[in-house]
Parts: C-alpha cells; structure tokens; sequence
C-alpha cells in the first residue's frame, strides 16, 4: 500500500495496451496487500487466492477502463477485489444455506488481533488523520462499519454479531459512513 | 422514486461501496451504474472513501501457484514448457510472418539450427543449397515443413502440429509444377512426427520446376493424382 500511485498507473496504462510484463510487475507490487483484502472477506486462502486470480483476469481485460482522472490505481483495484470476495462469499453463503443449516462459519472472527476488524478500522483512521474527528463514534459503530468492510458482512450479520436491533445498526452505519465523509472532506480542507 | 435524487443516490453508492447493499438491489444498482453517469461518480467518491480503510490490512503474499495460473491463462505460449522447437512457433503462429520469403528465411534459420533434420553433419558455415517447403493447412497455421538438399535424393518432412488422417486414409504430398504442369507425388508423410521420403531423383532435377507443394488424403499410396482437395498447401522453394 506504500507503493506510489504515479508508477501504479503508469503500470496499469501499459497493461491496458496488453504489456505483460508491466502486468507482471503491477501483480507483484500489489497482490500481497490485495490478498490480505480478500482473506477478511472470504476467510479461506484458497477462496482468497481464486478471488485474486479472477480479480486480475479482470485487471487484464478492463485496465483500459481504468481513468485515472477520477480513481486513484490502488482503489480501483481494491474495487475489484471487494467486489470479486463479496459475491464470492455470498453465493458460498447461499450454497451452504441451501444444503446444511448456516454454521457459523461467517461469524467466526479471526484470531490475529491485528487482524481484528476494530484494530484495522482503529489503525487506519489514525494513519489517515482523522481519529480525532472520528472519536465521538461509539466502539460499537465502529466495529459495525468495520465488519462491513473488512469480512463483507450484510446488515442482518452485523446485528447478529453484535447483538443489536437491525435498525440500530443499519443507523450506525449509516452515520458513521457519514461521519467518515465529513471527516475526510476536512482534513482534506486543512491540509490544502 | 427517482433513484438519481442526489441524496438518494449519495445513500446508494455508499451501500454499494461498502458492499451492506444485496441481492436484487444491488443487482439494480449495477444496472443503473452502467447508465448513469452521476451513479458511477457517486461510488467512485464513496470508494476512495473507503480505501481509507484499507491501508492498515496485513498483506498475505499469494503462492505461486497464483501467478502461475494467470500466467497459464492469460499468457499460454510463454507458460508452455519451452521445447527446442517453441520459439519459432510462436514466431510461426504471428502471421506476422507468410509468404515466401519469410518461409526461406524461417527455413534457413530452421536448418542452421537444427542441421540434423536434413543430413548436414557437420555443421557448414554457409547455408547449404537446397529446396524447402512451408505448408499451411486451410486455417494458415504454419503444419509441415519438408527440405532437401539440392543434390540430395532424400526429403525430410518435419509435422510442426499434428494432421488429422481418418483411418483408412494416406497424406500424399505432391509437388506442383510451375505453370499448371501435372503434380506428382513425393510420397507419403505422417500424421505428425517426422519422416525422410526417399527420392527417385536428385531434389534438384525433381524440383526445379516446382512453385509449389500440396499434401491430399488419398485411400492409398498409389493415386497416380491429387484425389481431392489439399489439406495442407505452401510455397517451394530454392535456397542457395
């Protein structure tokens, strides 16, 4: 993630003109963290490494569709990425639910503390600046955003996991996305 | 509902970024962001929002096996075991290359690489005379290569991919003579493989006035003429 963005859109401009060492070159700098992304989603590392190969057979055929004008490389890619985990975990989800009871398989948290949801949405807003302005959020709005996020858990997930009332959650996120928004805008303002 | 509604919309792009949005909404959605413009600029802000998140994520290096299946997919002829021979298939499956003279030259490299394929021990500092084939089958792939050296009375034809032969059936190359002359076949070649036909004459005298070589399917050896159409068909020519 400490990879200048300038040289990722260079690499993706030449792997839209069908460069395979520049697809190469894209694919070393930035799998690793690509894959940890799908690993909180899907929670298996063979699912997460499917998940990453479908992802850059994506990169391949759509980097002309890339512009770099309104998205920065590293979120297009972690665009695809999310999305790709996302539809995979929710069609095994459906699998599972159609042929044995739902375990609770999705629920499970990860052990690593590092790899906690509460830890990463805590670590990341403070490497973006903006804990301060984020601070008034409860532990639990936070820890609601960051199972969406991080494990691409669903509304009714989330208030399972929790333990709280649908609504309550659904506001949560909401509101703290909000709040995400405006803190971003204005630490965007004061470092301008 | 006018889903375009800016609010509305800022409110849908964020429950489809985060990825809270499901089933046939999010189905919806997509549909919608392929239209709108307005929708697609919404989610895109909500993403790079969003990758705020992601920084802190520990990075998990994939196995090999990972690239190795990308590569195997996206990139087949470089993820092929290299054979002695890959090189100048993918040189040959170009198309950049056709005709004559890029034939000749692919033969000339051809046989100074691979001197064996015709009898020519050892190996000679210039090229040596002789006559080369390069035939393609009606998709223009690049199939058998014969050669012979001038004065030679043997001709070594090399399968570059396997000719499909129904059983009961023979490939017969033929040679065809400049000027419509009559063809008159060379002998019989494999299906892939290679082989070395023997010739009743020097290459030379056979071939001089050969433009051109064809191989048929004929129910034996013996057809005395091409019985159908040629499967596969190129160039002959003298190299010297």
């Amino acid at each position: 993630m400490n990879e200048p963005q300038p040289e990722l859109a260079h690499l993706l401009g030449r792997v839209a003109l069908h460069d395979p060492a520049a697809f190469r070159s894209l694919y070393q700098r930035t799998s690793a963290h690509l894959l940890g992304l799908a690993m909180g989603i899907v929670g298996r590392r063979d699912r997460a490494e499917d998940v990453l190969q479908e992802a850059f057979m994506n990169v391949w055929y759509g980097a002309a569709g890339y512009r770099a004008d309104v998205a920065s490389p590293m979120t297009w890619l972690i665009n695809i990425v999310r999305n790709k985990a996302i539809d995979k975990l929710r069609v095994g989800k459906a699998e599972r639910a159609a042929t044995v009871a739902l375990d609770d398989e999705a629920m499970t948290l990860p052990d690593a503390p590092e790899r906690q949801p509460q830890a990463l949405i805590d670590e990341s807003l403070k490497r973006a600046r903006i804990h301060t302005c984020m601070a008034d959020l409860g532990a639990a709005q936070r820890q609601a955003i960051a199972l969406a996020y991080y494990q691409g858990l669903v509304h009714t997930e989330i208030a399972e996991a929790l333990g709280a009332p649908l609504g309550t959650v659904k506001a949560w996120v909401r509101r703290g996305l909000d709040r995400l928004k405006r803190c971003l805008e204005q630490a965007g303002l004061s470092t301008a | 509902m006018n889903l375009l509604h800016p609010p509305r919309l800022d409110a849908l792009a964020r429950d489809y970024a985060l990825g809270t949005m499901t089933g046939g909404a999010r189905r919806r959605f997509e549909q919608l962001l392929r239209h709108s413009r307005a929708a697609e600029m919404a989610v895109l802000a909500w993403q790079e929002r969003l990758a705020t998140l992601a920084a802190p994520v520990l990075p998990l290096t994939p196995r090999d096996q990972v690239w190795a299946g990308l590569e195997q997919r996206l990139f087949p002829a470089v993820a092929a075991t290299p054979s002695r021979l890959s090189w100048w298939r993918t040189l040959l499956s170009g198309r950049s290359v056709g005709g004559v003279l890029a034939g000749v030259l692919l033969a000339a490299v051809v046989l100074r690489e691979q001197p064996g394929w015709i009898g020519l021990e050892p190996v000679q500092e210039s090229l040596p005379a002789s006559y080369v084939g390069l035939l393609h089958d009606r998709g223009g792939k690049p199939t058998l290569l014969a050669s012979s050296r001038r004065h030679g009375r043997a001709l070594t034809v090399k399968m570059l991919q396997p000719l499909a032969v129904p059983s009961g059936s023979v490939a017969v190359l033929w040679a065809l003579p400049k000027e419509g002359g009559a063809p008159f076949a060379v002998g019989a070649v494999p299906a892939n493989g290679s082989a070395t036909l023997a010739l009743p004459d020097s290459a030379e005298k056979l071939f001089f006035g050969v433009s051109r070589l064809g191989v048929s399917l004929e129910p034996g050896p013996g057809s005395a003429r091409p019985s159908g159409e040629f499967v596969l068909s190129g160039d002959c020519v003298k190299l010297w």
